[in-house]
């Protein structure tokens, strides 16, 4: 699909966060959804590879190594596809703002560094809407390495990439295999309308341009609760009633 | 039955062992990444149809003949990969994944059986018997709306067997056919899911023309052999060893016979 939820007219909204293991996306997206329900906003956060069902399934299949670049793709597809149609869609369809920690553009950036055709997974991918908005946090790629390597020195198999026998050393496979999935990330940037962040700043500096980006592009009081809405703006029933009559 | 009439197989054992040619192989689409299709020997040959139109009966009498005949054999079917068989049967049993999701997970299960069964058996020469295939998985889809399009990229990964037969079975052959073997029908079999009707009989023949119907259309893109599904398992099958023997036969440069041409 190439139309955001806006164009096909969801009441609700999606925002999505982009970028390498590191980048501090995360990080982001969370102070996000803090803004928000502190503003008292219809929000929900989304991971992924996080759908219950689907996830035994993954961990198994990277605990035991099963998994080729067209299973990886495929489960990571089934997990998407269940949080899209039995979660995603129902809340924007309820005019719920959803916060996204990666969406369909990891698949696009990682299988096709693992060797999937890019058409064969774009195109298992098309049932999807697109974001409304996509933030991509743009880190030197030293910086998000060594943000994952000096806090956690034991790397996983998939995650290092070594399915793809970059190097039998660990980091040195992640080395190259982060970077090759930034080079696919930049390239689809200009194509998919990426909000690039520059995630060598400090984290309220970056913070505070998500958010000022967000005000500007979303009117974020239509998102209220139902409940906070009827607390600050429903009239009391003496100021109701002359106006019924008027509607008739 | 009577035993003086029942067909034997149409060679003994005892006769010279045909050694197949190595015929050029390709996917449907993309195909999977990191395979070399010239290093694929081996025969991979597909039985489809509904439940209780035979389909393990006569793979199981075809191997009985090839095994006979001196050709090794490796039998698959859905939902039996390593990777996601268990999951997909609990989820089934309640019934809670969406369409596109059951849909991505049956192409999972599908991908690591291509990748780490039949793949490796035929390079190492086996004729490879498939219990059903991606047309079985697209058929339903269908069925249930889904785009084809959509399904044919997904299933592009998939590599075009050597021969499909397709076993035709009347939807009132086919009930009585599920009665005797479990007094029952299957809930997906019946396609209770779309609410074809609620009770539970109808809907197994609603659905099963439906399905037909859906296979019909892909015969005419996929090119499978349609066979008579109604006769005598011996009768079917000995049409099987007839069509398996001209595949086994099939030269390098041969481009008769069935299914490869593109979709």
């Amino acid at each position: 699909m190439t139309k955001t939820f806006a164009e096909l007219k969801f009441p609700g909204r999606l925002i999505a966060v982009e970028g390498l293991d590191g980048s501090g996306k995360s990080t982001q997206i969370y102070l996000l959804k803090r803004w928000m329900e502190w503003q008292g906003l219809k929000v929900f956060f989304s991971e992924w590879n996080s759908s219950d069902i689907v996830k035994a399934a993954t961990s198994k299949g990277k605990k035991r190594e099963l998994l080729s670049p067209t299973t990886f793709s495929l489960i990571h597809a089934t997990d998407f596809a269940d949080r899209y149609e039995r979660q995603l869609v129902p809340l924007l369809r309820a005019g719920y703002i959803v916060l996204c920690d990666r969406f369909i553009f990891t698949a696009f950036a990682r299988d096709v560094v693992r060797g999937c055709p890019p058409e064969w997974v774009r195109g298992i991918y098309n049932f999807a809407a697109l974001p409304d908005l996509t933030f991509f946090f743009k880190a030197d790629l030293d910086v998000s390495l060594n943000r994952i390597l000096d806090g956690r020195p034991q790397l996983k198999y998939f995650e290092a990439g070594m399915d793809l026998r970059l190097s039998s050393d660990p980091y040195e496979s992640f080395r190259i295999f982060q970077g090759r999935i930034l080079e696919q990330y930049l390239a689809m940037s200009t194509e998919f309308k990426f909000l690039v962040l520059d995630a060598n700043q400090p984290i309220e500096a970056q913070q505070s341009v998500v958010r000022e980006l967000i005000a500007s592009r979303i009117d974020l009081a239509a998102f209220a609760t139902e409940v906070s809405h009827a607390h600050r703006a429903s009239p009391r029933p003496a100021e109701l009633m002359p106006a019924a009559p008027a509607k008739v | 039955m009577v035993t003086d009439k029942r067909p034997k197989s149409r060679k003994s054992s005892n006769g010279p062992i045909v050694v197949p040619e190595r015929t050029p192989r390709r996917f449907y689409g993309h195909g999977v990444p990191n395979v070399e299709l010239n290093r694929l020997a081996g025969r991979l040959i597909v039985v489809e149809g509904a439940d209780g139109s035979g389909r393990s009966t006569q793979i199981a009498m075809l191997t009985r003949w090839l095994e006979g005949n001196g050709h090794a054999t490796a039998q698959v079917g859905l939902k039996r990969s390593t990777l996601v068989s268990e999951e997909l049967d609990q989820a089934k049993k309640g019934n809670i994944l969406s369409r596109t999701t059951l849909s991505l997970f049956y192409a999972t299960d599908f991908a690591d059986q291509l990748e780490n069964s039949i793949l490796p058996a035929l390079k190492a020469g086996f004729i490879v018997l498939a219990d059903r295939y991606t047309y079985t998985l697209m058929a339903r889809d269908l069925v249930r709306g889904m785009d084809q399009a959509w399904l044919e990229n997904l299933y592009s990964i998939a590599l075009v067997p050597d021969a499909v037969f397709y076993l035709k079975v009347s939807p009132e052959i086919l009930v009585q056919r599920n009665f005797a073997k479990d007094f029952g029908l299957d809930y997906w079999e019946s396609g209770m899911d779309l609410g074809l009707s609620r009770d539970m009989f109808d809907s197994f023949m609603k659905y099963q023309a439906l399905m037909a119907a859906q296979f019909e259309r892909l015969q005419t893109t996929y090119g499978f052999s349609i066979i008579d599904g109604d006769r005598s398992a011996e009768e079917i099958n000995l049409e099987l060893q007839q069509k398996t023997e001209q595949v086994l036969a099939r030269k390098r440069e041969a481009k008769a016979g069935a299914p490869s041409r593109a979709p």
